[in-house]
């Protein structure tokens, strides 16, 4: 329960947090209530908080939006309780979401930009170092954390700052007692001096091994043909690929036009709070540019943006009283020091009609945007993942339900303690509805987990049984969708196994073996041989000519036919199968009474004269053992 | 002379025969050619290199150098292959252990090709020995396919895993010297340009607007898809198959280059527009001049707006909104 409701409170708070975050940035009230309303409804920050997603990233965002709230105020009021606040929320952050680097990474950079901007103050410092001491410490608390602070170059941008701070904060003592020419002297040399120790001391501390390089995960980002080359397990993963423009159109909306007009808004004012704006807003575009799952954090730099550029429109067009003379005049006194080609004063709208005009727009557009958030939502984001929706010819909805269908099998038909084996993306839904164990599921980091996986579902049953054996697996999952044309089944998956298998076994799995001669992916009478005596080509394809006619079984996925012949299981047997033939369980037969091997065993049921395997000739020898 | 020509060919006759006869001497022969580098072979070479009688290993590479074939896997792993022979060359090794490293050249080795039935380059052999310490029972040849642009180091550790156990050279990649001094001089130059050009550079540095024209612009292109186009090099452009343009590609998951640069131009349009609207008008004294900038930019903005949903529209068949004039 407590799983259910969680994304939709977090997400109440995310708005919450993310008003107080805009208020930050702007004087006028209604920038922060229209972030917070945008946060609330957008479809890139909702897919992650509908009740009843499974993830943590609810939360995650949360704690983003807040922590970099209280950084916001730490830095504004140099005070010591904002900055160990901001520590406190970052130490949370860092036990709930990997993401954390991303914190780590931009309050440095934020400090970095505003030393070289000339800015440096002690509120700076203080903020800084409090967060920096006290958030390190928090959490180098998390196991799974521990002294990577220290030794990760993903953390060495953040102590590489601390070092600088403290040196600017030196300068700057020093200053007051030099005079100017002396100082100059000093501060050039130091400078020099310390970059080269710096610089010296990171090659050599990273050439002997002290500080491990970058991590591939995030190295995957700066580096983007990086993973596909060295990291498949990160490569397979559908949220990890590019983001086309229509994706950025559908989570964002109108949004993504009011971005960049609101970050020229910051600009305009380039306080210390609006260049940590343009920072994050430039760098999570980026993020979220080369990773879709990114999308997350680009989204609410793209709220707080959005607020502060339409809220300046409104608080323009929203005005009854037309400008007099007077308002004029106080206009022309108070924007006399302001900058740049803006310098001319604020006098206001004069007519009803371009106050009409733009606002009646402008609330279409909003008007609009609820709309197409509420219909991303019911259509993309809302659906469970577990329940396939269709339309039928005549229009009415046929719903698919065969993952439920076979999770409840498995909930009603198996022992309470039987192991299933499936593909990780299949993890968290069995553990979940059918309350069975599995090898794998969707928050496994252990790359020769999910390796094991894939070795046993791409060699042959030879070679997969023991793997079965070995670790207890009772029950083998697969998801077929050739009958219904599903194509997110584990046969499009399933190069994606070979490869992270072959990361692990080179000797063993080999992705060339299948494919055909010319090097095409085929299900049919031309698969190679290996691709045809896999475990998965096997159980996908069991039984399943018996639909058809003789010789015309189709692999509506593939759009290819299959061979006229099922394949044979000897170590499985078929255990259910869903209506629509979407998922395929297979039990893992017990090791034979009889001491046979399996093939040997069927072929006996099936009434077929034993094979001897060799006949032994030449003289008979005397056992010598 | 002619005298002299008879016995050069007496003897090379009689050489030739001696290396066909003994495989330590055919070892040495492909050994001294492969000093620096891998032997290049072609038909006739490699049958001498890869018959029955040896007690060494062969790793032969059959690629397609040339600039016909298309092959840019062959021409980038070539100086891979290069590197790994050297190193195996410099390194200490397995006493006994003996590899010889070769390169054959689709266009000096065609009937190769077609005896292995290859229709891909570049492919590893590796011949295992048939005679000596290290041989083994099959003879038949290990083969690497490339699938997918790999480094050396990936290829190296193949070829030792079917090597024999025991201390083998270790993959060095020779010190670029050249790289190293032309990036200090190039960094050199830059600091003196620097503190040259100091003066006339800070106020650019300084300059706000700079910073805001370059951010707004990767703004524009990371959300309008830019790092797509770059990690899955999509095309700029395509026909439609009746002899035109079509600048928008089909599908959500699909798009052109031309298709993001039309994308950011509105975002760009929308955004100037907005900017305009909250920062510009209300600026001015004029009211005439006033209502007339209102409307523009206001019109401008519901066009592009309207132009927006109409391309969307077209890449998401099922999107039910729209505005009037698209």
């Amino acid at each position: 329960m407590s799983v259910f409701c969680s994304p939709p409170a977090f997400s109440g708070l995310t708005a919450l947090a993310m008003y107080l975050l805009t208020c930050e940035m702007s004087t006028s009230p209604s920038a922060g209530l229209l972030a917070a309303a945008f946060m609330g409804i957008t479809p890139g920050y909702i897919s992650r908080s509908v009740a009843g997603s499974y993830d943590n990233e609810a939360i995650a965002i949360f704690l983003l939006v807040f922590t970099f709230y209280l950084w916001i105020k730490a830095v504004k009021n140099g005070s010591i309780m904002w900055g160990a606040l901001t520590a406190l929320f970052y130490g949370y952050m860092v036990s709930a979401w990997g993401g954390y680097v991303f914190i780590t990474n931009l309050i440095p950079l934020h400090v970095f930009v505003l030393i070289c901007m000339g800015r440096y103050s002690s509120r700076t410092y203080i903020a800084y170092t409090t967060w920096y001491a006290l958030g390190t410490l928090g959490s180098m608390q998390i196991p799974f954390v521990g002294f990577l602070p220290i030794r990760n170059s993903d953390h060495m941008s953040a102590l590489g700052v601390f070092g600088l701070i403290q040196l600017v904060a030196f300068a700057d003592f020093i200053r007051g007692f030099l005079p100017g020419k002396q100082f100059q002297k000093l501060l050039t040399s130091m400078i020099l001096l310390i970059v080269g120790l710096g610089f010296g001391g990171l090659i050599l501390l990273s050439v002997s091994g002290v500080i491990a390089p970058w991590s591939g995960r995030f190295y995957s980002l700066w580096d983007t043909g990086y993973a596909k080359i060295h990291i498949p397990i990160i490569a397979s993963v559908s949220e990890h690929q590019p983001t086309a423009w229509p994706a950025f159109f559908f989570d964002l909306n109108f949004l993504i036009w009011l971005f960049p007009a609101g970050v020229f808004l910051c600009f305009q004012k380039l306080k210390d709070e609006h260049v940590f704006v343009i920072i994050y807003a430039v760098l999570s575009s980026y993020f979220a540019g080369v990773m879709v799952r990114l999308m997350l954090t680009l989204t609410p730099i793209v709220c707080v943006a959005a607020g502060l550029a339409l809220s300046g429109v409104l608080d323009q067009f929203l005005v009854m009283s037309k400008p007099t003379a007077e308002t004029k005049a106080k206009a022309n006194a108070k924007d006399s020091k302001a900058y740049g080609k803006m310098s001319s004063p604020v006098v206001g709208i004069y007519s009803y009609f371009s106050k009409a005009f733009v606002s009646g727009s402008m609330t279409l557009y909003l008007l609009m945007f609820v709309a197409h958030c509420t219909w991303v939502t019911s259509n993309a984001y809302s659906s469970p993942s577990v329940v396939l929706a269709s339309r039928l010819p005549d229009g009415s909805q046929h719903i698919i339900d065969d993952y439920r269908e076979a999770y409840y099998w498995l909930r009603q038909n198996t022992p309470d303690n039987a192991k299933i084996m499936s593909w990780w993306d299949y993890g968290y839904q069995i553990g979940g509805m059918a309350d069975r164990p599995t090898l794998v599921d969707n928050n496994t980091w252990n790359n020769t987990h999910i390796a094991t996986v894939g070795k046993a579902m791409s060699s042959r049953e030879e070679v997969s049984y023991p793997i079965l054996r070995q670790h207890d697996v009772d029950y083998v999952l697969v998801v077929f969708g050739g009958l219904l044309g599903y194509s997110g089944d584990d046969l499009n998956k399933f190069l994606w196994m070979v490869r992270i298998a072959e990361g692990i076994w080179p000797d063993e799995i080999k992705e060339r073996d299948f494919f055909t001669a010319r090097g095409e992916y085929r299900v049919d009478d031309e698969a190679t041989p290996t691709m045809k005596n896999s475990l998965m080509y096997k159980m996908s394809y069991y039984n399943y000519q018996s639909l058809f006619p003789p010789g015309q079984a189709v692999d509506r996925v593939r759009g290819t036919k299959v061979p006229t012949e099922s394949p044979t299981l000897d170590t499985m047997e078929e255990a259910f199968t869903s209506e629509n033939w979407i998922i395929r369980i297979f039990k893992v037969k017990d090791l034979d009474n009889l001491g046979r091997d399996h093939s040997n065993a069927v072929a006996f049921d099936k009434g077929l004269k034993r094979k001897r395997a060799a006949k032994r000739k030449g003289p008979r020898v005397l056992r010598t053992e | 002379m002619k005298p002299w020509t008879t016995l050069f060919l007496f003897l090379s006759v009689l050489s030739g025969v001696f290396a066909a006869k003994s495989t330590p001497d055919k070892f040495q022969k492909f050994h001294s050619l492969s000093r620096s580098g891998p032997v290049d072979l072609d038909n006739a070479s490699f049958e001498d290199l890869t018959t029955a009688p040896r007690d060494y290993y062969a790793a032969v590479i059959l690629t397609a150098m040339d600039a016909r074939y298309g092959c840019l896997m062959c021409r980038e792993f070539d100086a891979e292959w290069d590197l790994i022979s050297r190193s195996w060359n410099k390194g200490s090794k397995l006493d006994g252990l003996k590899v010889v490293f070769g390169t054959l050249d689709f266009d000096k080795g065609k009937t190769v090709f077609q005896k292995y039935m290859l229709q891909t380059a570049p492919v590893l052999l590796l011949f295992p020995p048939t005679v000596g310490p290290f041989a083994k029972v099959e003879a038949e040849p290990v083969r690497f396919d490339f699938t997918g642009p790999i480094s050396a180091d990936q290829l190296y550790s193949w070829i030792n895993r079917h090597l024999p156990d025991g201390p083998k050279p270790v993959l060095v990649r020779p010190v670029n010297y050249m790289r190293i001094v032309s990036g200090i001089t190039i960094l050199m130059g830059a600091v003196t340009l620097f503190t040259v050009l100091y003066p006339y550079v800070l106020p650019i540095i300084q300059n706000r607007n700079l910073w805001a024209a370059v951010s707004l612009i990767a703004i524009l292109l990371f959300t309008s898809g830019q790092m797509f186009n770059h990690i899955r090099k999509v095309p700029y452009v395509a026909g439609d198959g009746r002899g035109g343009i079509s600048y928008f590609a089909g599908g959500f998951q699909n798009q052109f280059g031309m298709e993001t640069q039309i994308i950011a131009a509105i975002y760009a349009i929308l955004s100037f527009a907005t900017i305009a609207l909250a920062l510009k008008v209300p600026r001015m004294e004029d009211v005439k001049g006033q209502q007339l900038a209102v409307l523009i930019w206001g019109g401008i903005l519901f066009g592009t707006y309207s132009l927006l949903l109409s391309v969307f529209k077209t890449k998401n068949g099922g999107y039910p909104f729209y505005l009037p004039p698209f």
